[in-house]
C-alpha cells in the first residue's frame, strides 16, 4: 500500500500554492484584459516591476540551488562502515545480497543491471518513497542509506524496462537491532 | 515588425492590428493549414491512445501489458510528432511573412515525417515494439517475446525520417533567417544587443533562429543514436555503452520535446498582439533571454540522468542550473511580456485569441511543476513518478496542444472573418480547463503518493487516482471534440470567403441586380519573396583557407600507421580513427568547396547540397558495424579502401555543406563530424 511521503506532500502543497498564484494572477489579468489603458502606461508601470519580477526569480534560483547542493543524494566516500547490499536488477527481478540487515546500519547500496535499465525504487514498510537509483546495464551506481525503522521495505522498478516492468517488485527486510 | 501590406481592418483581430499585421499569402495558409490540420489529427488520435491506456490503469479496460507498452511507445512518438508538425506549421506561417523560407523545404519536411509516423505506427500496432518513445538502449533488443527485429529497425528508421524533417526545416529556418539579416550574430540580436546597431530582426525570427541551431544539434545527436541502433539490429556483436546511450537519446528527447514550446512562442509572438492591438518588439531583454534559451535548452537534458549516479556530479549541478535558467526567460520575457500586452488593451476575445492566453498559463503552471523536479534532491523523490508525467501533460495539453487547437483557429477566423459564439466558446474552454487540470491533477497526486510512471498495472490501492484521472480525461476530449465542432463552421466559412467573393451584378437582359458568387484569384495578396541564395563560403578569406588547410593536416593524422594500430585496441579507438578519417574527407571538402574557382564549378545546388549533408554521414555511420568491416580488414589493401570511403563520405558531406552558405555549412559541418564521434563513444 503507498502513502504520500511527508517530504512529498509539503512540495505537493507549494506547487499547489504557486500554481492557484499563477491562476489567480491570469484571471485578474484577463478581467483587466477588457479596459482601456494606454500602451505607454503598461509600459512604465510593466517594466518597473518586470525588474522586480527578474530579481526576485534570481533570488530565489540562487536560494533553491544553493541549498539544493547541500542535500544531494550522491555517495561519497569508500563506503567503508557500511554494509554494501549488491542489488541487481534483470528482466523481470531483483536481487539483493544480503536481503536483510538490522535497523540503524548504515547500507551502501550497490546497484546495477544484467541486462536493460532498471528503477531502483525503495519504499518504506508505511510505503513512503524514500529515494530511487537508476540500475544500468555495465555500471555500478550506489547509493547510501541509513535504513532506521524496522519492517518489510518494498522495492519497485522506476524505469520502463519491458512487458513486465509493473509487477517487478522485491523487498527488502530491516530488522530490529 | 514589418507591414509591408497592411491587413483591412478584420472583425477578429484588434482594430490597431491592421497597423502592423501583414496580410496573409496563400502559401502561408496553405502550409499552416496542412500543418496544423495533419499535426492535430495525429494528436487527437494519439489523446484517444492516451485515454485507453487511464481507463486501462483503472481497471476499466483490460488491455493486455504488452498491448499497453505498444500504445504507450506510439503514444509519446504519435503526440511529440503532432505537436511539432502544427508547431513547424505555425512558425514557418509567421516566419514566411518577412524570411523567404522555401515552401518546397517545408514540403520535403512533411513528406518525411509523415512517412516516419507511418513506420512507428507499423513498428508499434503491426510489429509490437513498445520499449517506449525514449527507447533507452538497450531495452529494444530485450523485447522479452513482444516484438521481432523488423519491427526494431521500422521504428529506428521512423524515427529517423521524422528527425530528417526537422533537420530540413531547421536547416532552411537557419539558412534563410542568417541570408535575411546578414549572418549569425546579427540574426540573433547581439549586434543590436552590444549598441552596434539601432534595429534587430523580429522576435519571431530570434526565436525560430534558436530553436533551429539547437533543433539542428538534437537533430545530429538523434542521428548518431538511432543510425547506431539500427546497426545493431542487422549486426548483433555491436554492444551499446548504456550511460552514453542515455545521455544521447535524453539530450534529443528532452531537446526536441522542448522545442515544440518554444517554436510555438515564435508564433504566440505575432498572434497575440494581433488581438492585443500592440506590436511586440525585439527589446534588448528579449534577445538577452534568447541567448539564454539557446544555452539551456541544450544543457538541461541532464536532469533525467539525475538519478543515473555514475553521470558526472557536475554534469547533474549544471543541468539543475540550466533548468532553473531556463524558467527565466519563459517567465520574464514570453509570459510576462504577453500578459502586458494583453493588460488593458481592450483585447480581443475570440476562439482563438482565448486558446492562446490559457495557454500561456499552462505553461506557468506545468513550468512550476517541471522546476520543482529539476531540483536534484526533490528528484530523488519524484523520479520516474507520476510527478513527471503530470507536469509535463500540464505543459503539453494546456499549452502546447491547446495552442496547436489556437494557431487552427486564428487562421481559420482570419480566413472567416469571424468568431465562434461566446457561449460556445466558454464551454469549450470549461471543459479543457477542468478536464485538463483534473487529469493532471491525479497525477500530481499520485506522483505525491509514489505511484510510478509508465505502469500498465497500477500499484494495489491506487487505481481509484486513475479512474478520476480517466473520468478527466473524457472530460478533456469532451472539450476538444466540441473545440472541433466549433472549427468546422469556421472553416466553412473560410472556404466560402477565400474562394468566392460576393458581387453585386446587373443582367444585361432585364436590367435587374442579383448578387453572385465569383471566384477570387488571389489578386491583392503580398508579393511572393524571393528565396536568398546561401550567403558566402565556409572559408572566405585567404587566413581561413589557412586554417581550413591546417585542420586538413590535422585530419591526415587518422591515416597514420601508428594510429590506425592503436585504434586496433578497442572497437570504440577503431570508430573514433574512423570518424578521423571521416573528419578529413569534411576540412578537405569545405576547404575545396571554398575554393573560388571550384563553388563556381559546383554551381550553387542547394537542394542536392542538403540531401547530402543528411545520407552522407548517415550511410557512412550504418557501414560503421563489424559486420561490413572486419572482412575488409584481413586485407591491408581493401582496409586502407574502406578507410578511404570514409574519407570519401566526408569530402561530399564537406563539399556538399558549402553549397549551404557560411553559418549553415560550417555549423552542419561540425554536426556531421561530432555525430560520428558519438556514435563512436555510444557503440562499443
Amino acid at each position: 500500500m503507498l502513502r504520500y511521503g511527508d517530504p512529498q506532500i509539503a512540495i505537493g502543497i507549494v506547487f499547489a500554492v504557486l500554481a492557484l498564484l499563477i491562476a489567480a494572477a491570469f484571471i485578474v489579468i484577463g478581467v483587466q484584459a477588457g479596459s482601456d489603458v494606454s500602451f505607454e502606461r503598461v509600459h512604465r508601470v510593466g517594466y518597473w516591476l518586470r525588474k522586480r519580477w527578474l530579481a526576485l526569480l534570481l533570488v530565489l534560483g540562487v536560494l533553491v540551488f544553493g541549498i539544493s547542493l547541500f542535500d544531494l543524494p550522491y555517495a561519497s566516500g569508500s563506503g567503508s562502515g557500511r554494509t554494501v547490499v549488491k542489488v541487481t536488477g534483470g528482466q523481470f527481478f531483483w536481487s539483493l545480497v544480503p536481503a536483510q540487515v538490522p535497523a540503524g546500519t548504515k547500507v551502501r547500496f550497490d546497484v546495477t543491471s544484467v541486462d536493460v535499465n532498471h528503477g531502483f525504487g525503495l519504499y518504506d514498510p508505511h510505503g513512503h518513497l524514500i529515494g530511487s537509483v537508476q540500475a544500468m546495464p555495465g555500471y555500478h551506481n550506489e547509493l547510501d542509506l541509513t535504513l532506521a525503522q524496522a519492517g518489510v521495505y518494498r522495492i519497485r522498478c522506476l524505469e520502463l524496462c519491458g512487458l513486465n516492468h509493473s509487477t517487478m517488485e522485491s523487498t527488502f527486510t530491516v530488522t530490529r537491532p | 515588425m514589418e507591414a509591408s501590406a497592411a491587413t483591412p481592418t478584420s472583425a477578429v483581430m484588434h482594430p490597431r492590428a491592421a497597423v502592423f499585421t501583414v496580410e496573409a499569402r496563400s502559401i502561408e495558409r496553405r502550409i499552416g493549414l496542412l500543418f496544423a490540420v495533419s499535426g492535430l489529427a495525429l494528436v487527437l488520435l494519439m489523446g484517444l491512445l492516451g485515454i485507453v491506456m487511464r481507463l486501462t490503469q483503472a481497471t476499466v479496460i483490460g488491455l493486455s501489458p504488452g498491448w499497453f507498452y505498444r500504445i504507450l511507445t506510439l503514444h509519446g512518438a504519435g503526440m511529440l510528432t503532432g505537436v511539432l508538425l502544427v508547431m513547424m506549421g505555425a512558425l514557418w506561417y509567421v516566419l514566411h511573412q518577412t524570411v523567404p523560407l522555401r515552401a518546397g523545404r517545408m514540403l520535403a519536411a512533411y513528406a518525411l515525417i509523415m512517412v516516419g509516423a507511418l513506420a512507428v505506427l507499423v513498428a508499434t500496432l503491426i510489429g509490437g515494439f513498445g520499449a517506449g518513445w525514449t527507447f533507452l538502449p538497450p531495452l529494444p533488443f530485450y523485447p522479452a517475446g513482444q516484438w521481432s527485429t523488423w519491427s526494431e529497425s521500422a521504428f529506428f528508421v521512423g524515427l529517423l525520417l521524422v528527425d530528417a524533417g526537422f533537420f530540413v526545416y531547421c536547416l532552411d529556418v537557419l539558412e534563410q533567417t542568417t541570408n535575411r539579416y546578414g549572418g549569425l550574430v546579427r540574426t540573433l540580436g547581439w549586434q543590436f544587443l552590444r549598441g552596434r546597431e539601432q534595429t534587430a530582426p523580429p522576435p519571431q525570427a530570434i526565436a525560430a533562429t534558436v530553436v533551429a541551431i539547437d533543433g539542428l544539434l538534437s537533430s545530429a545527436v538523434a542521428t548518431a543514436i538511432l543510425a547506431g541502433l539500427l546497426g545493431r539490429t542487422y549486426d548483433r556483436s555491436v554492444g551499446i555503452d548504456a550511460l552514453v546511450a542515455k545521455n544521447l537519446v535524453y539530450f534529443f528527447g528532452h531537446s526536441m520535446a522542448n522545442l515544440t514550446i518554444y517554436l510555438a512562442a515564435g508564433a504566440v509572438y505575432v498572434l497575440i498582439p494581433r488581438y492585443a492591438g500592440r506590436p511586440y518588439e525585439t527589446t534588448k531583454v528579449f534577445v538577452a533571454g534568447w541567448a539564454g534559451s539557446l544555452v539551456f535548452i541544450a544543457t538541461a537534458y541532464s536532469h533525467h540522468l539525475y538519478m543515473d549516479f555514475v553521470q558526472p556530479t557536475w554534469a547533474d549541478v549544471i543541468s539543475e542550473a540550466a533548468s532553473y535558467g531556463a524558467l527565466i526567460p519563459v517567465a520574464v520575457i514570453t509570459i510576462y511580456s504577453m500578459t502586458m500586452l494583453v493588460w488593458g488593451s481592450r483585447f480581443r476575445w475570440t476562439l482563438a485569441s482565448l486558446l492562446l492566453y490559457v495557454g500561456l498559463a499552462g505553461w506557468a503552471i506545468g513550468g512550476v511543476g517541471a522546476v520543482i523536479d529539476s531540483l536534484i534532491p526533490i528528484n530523488f523523490r519524484f523520479h520516474n513518478t507520476d510527478w513527471v508525467v503530470a507536469h509535463f501533460h500540464t505543459y503539453l495539453i494546456l499549452c502546447v496542444v491547446v495552442w496547436c487547437f489556437a494557431f487552427l483557429a486564428h487562421l481559420l477566423e482570419r480566413n472567416a472573418d469571424r468568431t465562434t459564439s461566446r457561449a460556445g466558446r466558454a464551454w469549450t474552454v470549461s471543459l479543457i480547463l477542468v478536464g485538463g487540470y483534473g487529469l493532471t491533477g491525479t497525477w500530481f497526486l499520485a506522483g505525491v503518493l509514489g505511484v510510478p510512471r509508465r505502469y500498465a498495472v497500477q500499484p494495489p490501492g491506487t487505481s481509484g487516482y486513475s479512474l478520476a484521472g480517466s473520468i478527466f480525461a473524457l472530460l478533456l476530449a469532451l472539450g476538444f471534440l466540441l473545440l472541433c465542432l466549433q472549427l468546422i463552421p469556421l472553416a466553412r466559412g473560410a472556404w466560402e470567403r477565400r474562394h468566392y467573393a460576393l458581387v453585386e451584378r446587373t443582367d444585361s437582359w432585364t436590367g435587374g441586380h442579383y448578387t453572385a458568387r465569383v471566384s477570387r484569384d488571389g489578386a491583392g495578396e503580398p508579393a511572393e519573396l524571393e528565396a536568398l541564395p546561401a550567403a558566402g563560403l565556409p572559408y572566405a578569406s585567404p587566413p581561413q583557407l589557412a586554417l581550413g588547410a591546417a585542420l586538413c593536416v590535422v585530419g591526415l593524422a587518422a591515416f597514420f600507421p601508428q594510429v590506425v594500430d592503436a585504434s586496433e585496441a578497442s572497437i570504440r579507438f577503431h570508430h573514433l580513427d574512423h570518424a578521423g578519417h571521416f573528419f578529413f574527407g569534411v576540412a578537405l571538402g569545405l576547404l575545396l568547396g571554398s575554393l573560388p574557382a571550384v563553388s563556381r564549378r559546383l554551381g550553387r545546388r542547394p537542394t542536392l547540397g542538403l540531401a547530402t549533408v543528411i545520407a552522407a554521414p548517415t550511410v557512412m555511420m550504418l557501414l560503421m558495424v563489424p559486420r561490413f568491416y572486419e572482412p575488409l580488414e584481413r586485407h591491408p589493401f581493401e582496409h586502407a579502401l574502406f578507410h578511404l570511403a570514409m574519407a570519401a563520405f566526408g569530402l561530399a558531406t564537406g563539399l556538399a555543406a558549402t553549397r549551404l552558405g557560411r553559418v549553415t555549412g560550417l555549423l552542419v559541418a561540425f554536426l556531421a563530424v561530432g555525430m560520428c564521434v558519438m556514435f563512436a563513444a555510444a557503440m562499443t
